[in-house]
């Protein structure tokens, strides 16, 4: 998303706009869900920071609808355009989600790279919301997706020039269709109702942890785009391969030499897939996993 | 702790001394070496951690740990691990804390810290006799903060601070050697990837008294731009390409544990991580990939 971003941001730039575009990371760390954010005004940005109310709303990774931590719709509104990389029909995204405002998918008939084609799927975004807001010429933003991939192979490069173009074309139908936003002045936050507390003794406010492993309870496993699953067939019962190289400690092998994947704490590294000997551990994606275990 | 040396990846210990839970990212190769030199040592240990990606370790309200975390600045933890020492001391002395109820001093800190700013503090600690176990996770950067090049960067390795197309300048420090020249009781290098190893250091380590340095390579997929799954694979290629020498110091005498032969040229490393891609795209470096494997053929030459 920093890619799209960074390619969307240089191509306004390039056709005369005053911008800003900055990834915003929760933490930077691989498995949390990322944002980048765009400015683009004709006059001088006194804005700063995150996007409140946005404009339009790009999601590259589709799962991220369904995981309200990820807060892809925050600041949405009647007004905000939601585009989603997916082939699924708009209309049923948005009763899906129940999504306020006007939603874009791709068009019947495109296909859009493959999600684990980070580079691609970059450029296609970007393609897809520089169409959406339709001030961009085609060359301009074929400028900007070249740029974007300098120092990379041939290859890379045509990957990424023609797959941004390719979804800046198949958006022919909804050119411009997100009106220039309003002012948004700089208004400084409402301040809080506090309340004064008296200092207390350093024993109860400094933040010391009395308890063992309390780290149990932190729920990493919502980062997790795919889980490994052990077919319990093909398992040989080794006790300690997966165990041992988790980096997470999140498997833990019973009594009866069987491993146990704890889903609540695995961030889904893969790293047991690969290792595993015998070759008992799979990886399934997520979305599909947890909708099985709705309606197994 | 087992008393009985590990003899095969079967003797390896089940149980886990440290929790899930944790803010490190998926793949982390410095906390599988963390976790599996904790589950050989114990829950008997007070962990002083300067900063860096593990100080995310202890999170308010949350810790991976069963006994107690002491969080000191970047270039103090061996001095925290004096005082936490010098505080278990005295309460023996004084006949408050049973010698079997004795904890051990370990300072974990990554290798920004325990190649340079803390190296100090880590030499004086040492020439005091300090009795402490270092553990340091060295990916090779500052990960924490967006891997800028450290001390311990790899020579044409690509960082925040180090792009372009011959990537850092520098050559990575010999952290073992410098603290083989202080003769401190044990020195070694290990690795995730290689868990029986691992163990066996640490438990030799654990045996000893005064200063002891375990030195983990810590395969970092945000740094070093892998895919989290491999980080075992590109630490068993570090191993095998004879990157990565794991050996270890005790006694005056340094023994090379795993000799890798033949050895893996160090383009099947180089090529699986992007901070190495410049020597690959757009057009293949040669002589630079020419004089990573050089220098990793002298070093193994002067082994003999």
């Amino acid at each position: 998303m920093k890619t799209a971003a960074n390619i969307l941001g240089d191509a306004l730039f390039a056709t005369g706009y005053e911008v800003q575009d900055a990834p915003r990371y929760g933490a930077e760390r691989r498995g949390a869900p990322m944002f980048a954010y765009v400015r683009a005004a004709d006059r001088t940005i006194v804005e700063r920071g995150a996007i409140v109310t946005p404009d339009l709303v790009v999601v590259a990774d589709a799962g991220l609808l369904g995981i309200p931590a990820a807060g892809v719709m925050q600041g949405a509104s009647e007004a905000t355009w939601l585009f989603v990389n997916s082939t699924e029909p708009a209309q049923a995204i948005r009763a899906q989600w129940r999504y306020p405002g006007q939603v874009v998918s791709w068009p019947a008939g495109f296909t859009p790279p493959a999600m684990h084609n980070a580079a691609a799927t970059s450029a296609s975004c970007a393609g897809a919301a520089a169409r959406m807001l339709g001030v961009i010429a085609r060359e301009t933003f074929e400028s900007a997706l070249i740029a974007q991939s300098t120092g990379r192979s041939a290859g890379a490069i045509e990957t990424t020039r023609s797959q941004g173009l390719a979804a800046f074309d198949a958006m022919g139908g909804v050119d411009r269709c997100v009106p220039e936003g309003g002012e948004h002045p700089a208004t400084p936050p409402a301040s809080p109702d506090w309340i004064e507390l008296g200092a207390d003794d350093a024993a109860l406010a400094a933040p010391d942890i009395y308890a063992q492993a309390t780290s149990e309870q932190a729920r990493t496993g919502l980062w997790r785009s795919h889980r490994p699953v052990i077919d319990y067939e093909h398992c040989n019962r080794c006790s300690w391969v997966c165990s041992t190289l988790c980096p997470d400690s999140a498997i833990r092998v019973d009594e009866d030499r069987t491993p146990r994947i704890h889903y609540d704490h695995c961030k889904g590294c893969m790293v047991c897939v690969l290792v595993c000997p015998a070759h008992a551990i799979r990886q399934v994606s997520e979305q599909a996993a947890q909708a099985q275990e709705i309606e197994p | 702790m087992s008393e009985q040396p590990y003899k095969s990846l079967k003797d390896l210990p089940r149980s886990h001394a440290l929790s899930p839970g944790t803010a490190m990212c998926a793949g982390c190769g410095g906390l599988e070496a963390l976790h599996e030199a904790l589950d050989v040592l114990g829950r008997k240990t007070v962990v002083v951690n300067a900063a860096g990606c593990m100080t995310l370790l202890a999170n308010y309200p949350y810790t991976p740990f069963h006994g107690s975390w002491l969080y000191t600045s970047m270039a103090s933890a061996p001095a925290g691990a004096q005082g936490v020492r010098d505080a278990l001391d005295i309460l023996r002395d004084r006949g408050r804390l049973a010698d079997t109820d004795d904890l051990t001093a370990v300072v974990l800190t990554g290798d920004g810290s325990a190649y340079g700013m803390g190296l100090s503090a880590t030499s004086a600690a040492i020439e005091r006799g300090l009795d402490f176990i270092y553990l340091c996770y060295d990916n090779e950067g500052y990960g924490n903060t967006g891997q800028q090049s450290s001390a311990a960067t790899p020579h044409a390795a690509k960082t925040s601070t180090s792009a372009g197309t011959q990537g850092y300048a520098g050559e990575k420090k010999d952290l073992f050697a410098v603290w083989a020249a202080h003769k401190p009781s044990y020195v070694a290098t290990v690795i995730g990837a290689d868990p029986l190893d691992l163990a066996r250091k640490v438990q030799r380590a654990a045996a000893l008294k005064g200063p002891r340095l375990i030195l983990a390579l810590a395969p970092c997929p945000t740094g070093w731009d892998f895919d989290p799954g491999d980080t075992v694979e590109i630490g068993r290629l570090a191993v095998k390409t004879g990157i990565w020498p794991l050996k270890e110091y005790a006694d005056g005498r340094i023994v090379h544990t795993r000799v890798p032969n033949p050895r893996v040229p160090v383009e099947e490393y180089l090529t699986r991580q992007g901070r190495f891609r410049h020597l690959f795209e757009p057009e293949r470096n040669d002589a630079l990939i020419a004089a990573i494997q050089a220098r990793v053929d002298r070093y193994w030459d002067d082994v003999g």
